[in-house]
């Protein structure tokens, strides 16, 4: 049936991509997997443990927002790569808890996807590599541009920011996040902060 | 099946018309497809570097900083803003800085300002200065969790208070509470480096982008040691009281948007008669008061605060005075800075013993783009620089490694011509292993072999994390390997590369673009085809002396080694000794003979300091014992470290003025060559009266709140972060997969269904 090849063809390249697009989202939940796995050794032996032996990150943290039963590992650094496999605590911000603010970054369409439902008010718990979690409670949301974010990492406030694409449902990038912030609410130990 | 039976009634000359443009269509689509397919998977590797993060934020040596930003409950608006005014006095061996930051609150809100900013490693910050209207408040060293809370007390009582603490080594954020509507601050910091040295020529940088490079050589030096001793005392005295008497800049506010105006102010006196004076990326002007003295300033005024200072001195005779020696009395001991730069030239006559190169490149994924061409035109240079006497091997790692040869193999022209068209070959792809890399690279097969010299030149850009375990495989492995790095890249990992080349008792070179391979990789070389002085000891006659380093490093053609001791005499001499290539090398320096020196006990402890961070990351001491060592000595020596900060209080209650002050009155002591009008275009101290400072605010609650939520905290503009890309194509390429398959579905049967009934 010669005549049937290109439709073969066809059908081919659309497997392919449709393939392509499955493996991303596939990727993102397994890595997840193995995060969660990798995290748990982290918190119980208090050194990085690499999710893979190959992998170019490590955990760092968990987010997790119980209202909507979602969770995610959040890995070192916001490289292309890491962000492939979970959210990223993006460079040079603080780690969740400290004074200053924390800013995890992930795909809108994969780990960050639940970002849309969290309203203001919601708890959100980030758990860290010491298995200390403190709790934030969103309090505001913006869009900015990526290279205008006006995130102050050097706040006097203990605060958090989740960051994705905006608009959440578009199919290509823009250069427009969106930020979620969130203020430290309750440190989980008794641990008391510098400086007070 | 039936269905589309029943309906099919149209003639066959009219389906296959219908399916010739249907043909038509499809082919033209399936030709479209394939060159966009195509054009997907090509740019399916770049996609991955076009998803990281852009670099100009995320990584700080790319930052450039800005201006100030006052962040409110609405946003963002342009308001505070700052000016920075740096004073710099060379003194032989040491840079005493000043640095004056003034903080301008021109809203009609209380500020609170936070600047960040970077500062040569080896500096020592012990001076921190706040200026509030015309009384000074001088810091104290306190402990930085202690520092914090008096700080912030202070910002709750509504007191004005300025704390200095150490981000890193190089980066220190000062903060500043309680600035009043249309009110000024000055906040003056002051640290003490050594002049660095490199051959002939000596330099000092001043970073003023946010993610300065480090620059790990040892340093310094500007005596002549002559024989009859006569050369002492050649270093001139700080000029500091001088300062006063300097005329003021004239600035041209109009040509320079006001965004960190910083002047800089450069006041020589190098201790011999001066050569070549040259700024590198700055346009100055220069005075020559006499043959070993210079002013240097800025031609046009302030500039943005956008690229590294960086000063570079020659002495006018042929070669550098090699070695330098100079003490300063504090407390009960004595603190003698030494440098000798040990001959080279007389050496280089000597047949060098044949090397053995290994050569590790690194072809991971954070290599792409420009980093993987520089280090691959720089190994490829170094391949070109082998001589046929030599034997070299060649790695390459991502998370996979490959050893070019099974041993390391004669450099002849054959085996050069493979490693060189394996080297090309190379694409930056995958993760970074850089541990069995180097344990490779350390393996010595030929350790029986003692004519040879073995050195590792490991090309990196040290995106990795497990710093730690590097470091465990390098001074465990090591033998009689040297370990020299290349840090390829604008932003590669300094602080990897730094301790690494000094564990492995190498070098650490830096090449930034790839013009610089050719000039940065002939001096690696000059390093690696010259016999290092090696086996460097260090003999005090009489006093007792804490010396740092506590075990000499081998010193390369044209570094100079640096010494600090803690004597408590100052008598005798001191002998070092140590081999140049395979002759014994010794030089005697009396200590009686020693020139006067300014600030030799901070550089002194900064250099403790370091060394006790080494112990701590190398587990040769407890985190316990080093953190108390450092503490001890930034506090005896009142200089900012990890665990110390500086902060001042203004214990003057903000309240009407003319009350006597509690603390020190000194006169207002502006920096010289700063000039407020000229930066900010109106007087420095608006007529804003501490009077009215409270009462304009109403009642003492809405002080407090506005203090604390509506964050009060101005930012420099290298803080606010960048955000990484954050979207996939996946939904795309699932959404046209399944558009494709549809597509091709209703094709399928439309074929099916013209071709059936025949």
């Amino acid at each position: 049936m010669p005549r049937l090849l290109p439709v073969l063809a066809l059908a081919l390249l659309g497997l392919i991509l449709f393939g392509q697009g499955a493996y991303i989202h596939a990727k993102a939940l397994l890595a997840q997997v193995l995060l969660e796995r990798a995290f748990r050794k982290t918190i119980a032996t208090g050194h990085p443990v690499k999710p893979w032996r190959w992998a170019d990150t490590w955990p760092v943290a968990k987010i997790e927002v119980k209202r909507l039963h979602a969770s995610a590992i959040v890995l070192a650094g916001s490289s292309g790569q890491a962000l492939a496999f979970g959210p990223g605590h993006v460079e040079q911000t603080v780690d969740a808890g400290e004074r200053g603010v924390a800013v995890y970054s992930a795909h809108r369409d994969t780990h960050f996807r639940f970002l849309k439902e969290v309203a203001i008010g919601d708890e959100i718990d980030v758990t860290k590599s010491d298995g200390r979690t403190f709790r934030y409670r969103a309090d505001g949301s913006t869009i900015v541009r990526f290279d205008q974010s006006g995130i102050d990492p050097l706040t006097d406030r203990h605060e958090l920011v989740l960051s994705t694409c905006w608009p959440f449902d578009a199919l290509t990038s823009g250069p427009e996040r969106y930020l979620l912030h969130a203020t430290l609410i309750e440190p989980d130990s008794g641990r008391p902060e510098s400086g007070s | 099946m039936t269905i589309y039976d029943a309906c099919e009634s149209s003639p066959q000359i009219r389906l296959s018309r219908r399916m010739r443009i249907a043909l038509f269509f499809l082919v033209e689509g399936v030709a479209a497809l394939v060159i966009g397919l195509a054009a997907l998977f090509l740019s399916f590797d770049p996609a991955w570097s076009a998803e990281q993060p852009h670099h100009a934020v995320l990584r700080p040596s790319e930052a450039r900083s800005g201006s100030l930003l006052l962040k409110t409950d609405d946003g963002y608006a342009d308001a505070t803003r700052l000016g920075i005014d740096v004073d710099l006095t060379v003194s032989g061996p040491t840079v005493r800085a000043r640095v004056t930051q003034i903080f301008r609150n021109p809203t009609k809100d209380w500020m609170e300002a936070t600047y960040v900013y970077p500062l040569p490693s080896g500096g020592a910050v012990d001076t921190l200065k706040m200026v509030v209207g015309d009384r000074i408040v001088v810091g104290d060293i306190k402990e930085k969790q202690q520092a914090r809370a008096i700080y912030e007390q202070a910002r709750q009582n509504g007191q004005k208070a300025a704390l200095t603490e150490q981000e890193r080594p190089n980066i220190f954020t000062n903060s500043v509470a309680n600035i009043g509507p249309g009110e000024t601050v000055l906040v003056q910091i002051e640290y003490q480096e050594p002049v660095q040295q490199s051959g002939n020529e000596f330099s000092l940088r001043v970073p003023m982008v946010v993610g300065p490079r480090y620059n790990p050589k040892p340093v310094v030096q500007s005596v002549d040691l002559r024989a009859d001793g006569s050369g002492w005392g050649a270093a001139s005295t700080d000029p500091v009281p001088d300062r006063d008497r300097i005329t003021p800049e004239v600035l041209d506010p109009a040509e320079h948007a006001p965004i960190n105006p910083t002047n800089i102010t450069v006041r020589l006196n190098a201790g011999f008669p001066l050569g070549e004076v040259k700024s590198h990326h700055h346009q100055v002007k220069i005075e020559s008061p006499n043959n070993a003295t210079r002013i240097i300033k800025l031609t046009e005024g302030p500039v943005p605060a956008d690229r590294d200072f960086e000063l570079t001195w020659k002495p006018a005779a042929e070669k550098a005075p090699s070695v330098g020696l100079f003490r300063e009395h504090v407390g009960n001991s004595d603190y003698l800075l030494a440098f000798v730069t040990p001959p080279a030239v007389e050496q280089a006559q000597q047949k060098p013993l044949p090397r053995e190169v290994i050569f590790v490149i690194d072809n991971s994924g954070s290599m792409g783009g420009t980093s993987i061409i520089q280090a691959k035109a720089s190994l490829l240079y170094a391949l070109g620089r082998l001589q046929p006497a030599d034997r070299f091997n060649v790695i390459r790692f991502d998370d996979t490694m490959d050893v070019l040869f099974p041993t390391p193999v004669a450099a002849s022209s054959a085996n050069v011509g493979t490693a060189s068209s394996f080297v090309g070959a190379l694409q930056a792809r995958g993760g970074t292993e850089m541990v069995p890399a180097m344990r490779a690279a350390l393996s010595d097969s030929n350790r029986e072999d003692p004519n040879y010299v073995r050195q590792v030149v490991f090309l990196t850009d040290g995106a990795i994390g497990n710093e730690q375990q590097l470091f465990e495989t390098i001074s465990a492995l090591r033998g009689r390997s040297r370990v020299f790095m290349v840090g390829i890249g604008s932003a590669p990992n300094t602080y990897l590369m730094t301790r690494a080349a000094e564990l492995g008792r190498g070098t650490f070179t830096h090449i930034g673009s790839v013009e610089q391979v050719d000039e940065r990789m002939r001096g690696l070389f000059a390093k690696l085809e010259n016999p290092a002085v090696t086996g460097l000891s260090a003999k005090f006659s009489e006093a007792n002396a804490d010396l740092t380093p506590s075990v000499l490093p081998d010193v390369y053609r044209d570094e100079p080694l640096l010494l600090a001791a803690r004597l408590d005499k100052l008598a005798g001499s001191v002998e070092i000794k140590g081999r140049i290539g395979d002759r014994p090398w010794s030089v005697t320096l009396p200590l009686a003979n020693a020139a006067e020196g300014k600030g030799l006990s901070k550089v002194w402890a900064r250099r403790k300091i370091a060394d006790a961070e080494v112990a701590r990351t190398t587990r040769q001491a407890t985190p316990e014992d080093a953190d108390k060592t450092i503490l001890a000595l930034a506090l005896e020596h009142q200089l900012v470290t990890r665990l110390t900060s500086l902060v001042a209080v203004d214990k003057t209650p903000s309240r009407p003025d003319g009350e006597p002050l509690k603390l020190a009155e000194l006169p207002i002591n502006l920096p010289a060559g700063w000039d407020f009008a000229k930066v900010f275009g109106e007087r420095p101290r608006q007529p804003v009266q501490p009077a009215e400072r409270r009462a304009d605010t109403g009642d003492g609650k809405v002080q407090v709140a506005a203090l604390k939520r509506p964050v009060p905290v101005a930012t420099p503009s290298p803080g606010t972060v960048q955000l990484p890309k954050t979207a996939t194509d996946a939904e795309l390429k699932m959404i046209a997969g399944v558009i494709l398959l549809t597509v091709s579905l209703l094709l399928f049967m439309f074929t099916r269904h013209q071709t059936m009934p025949n």
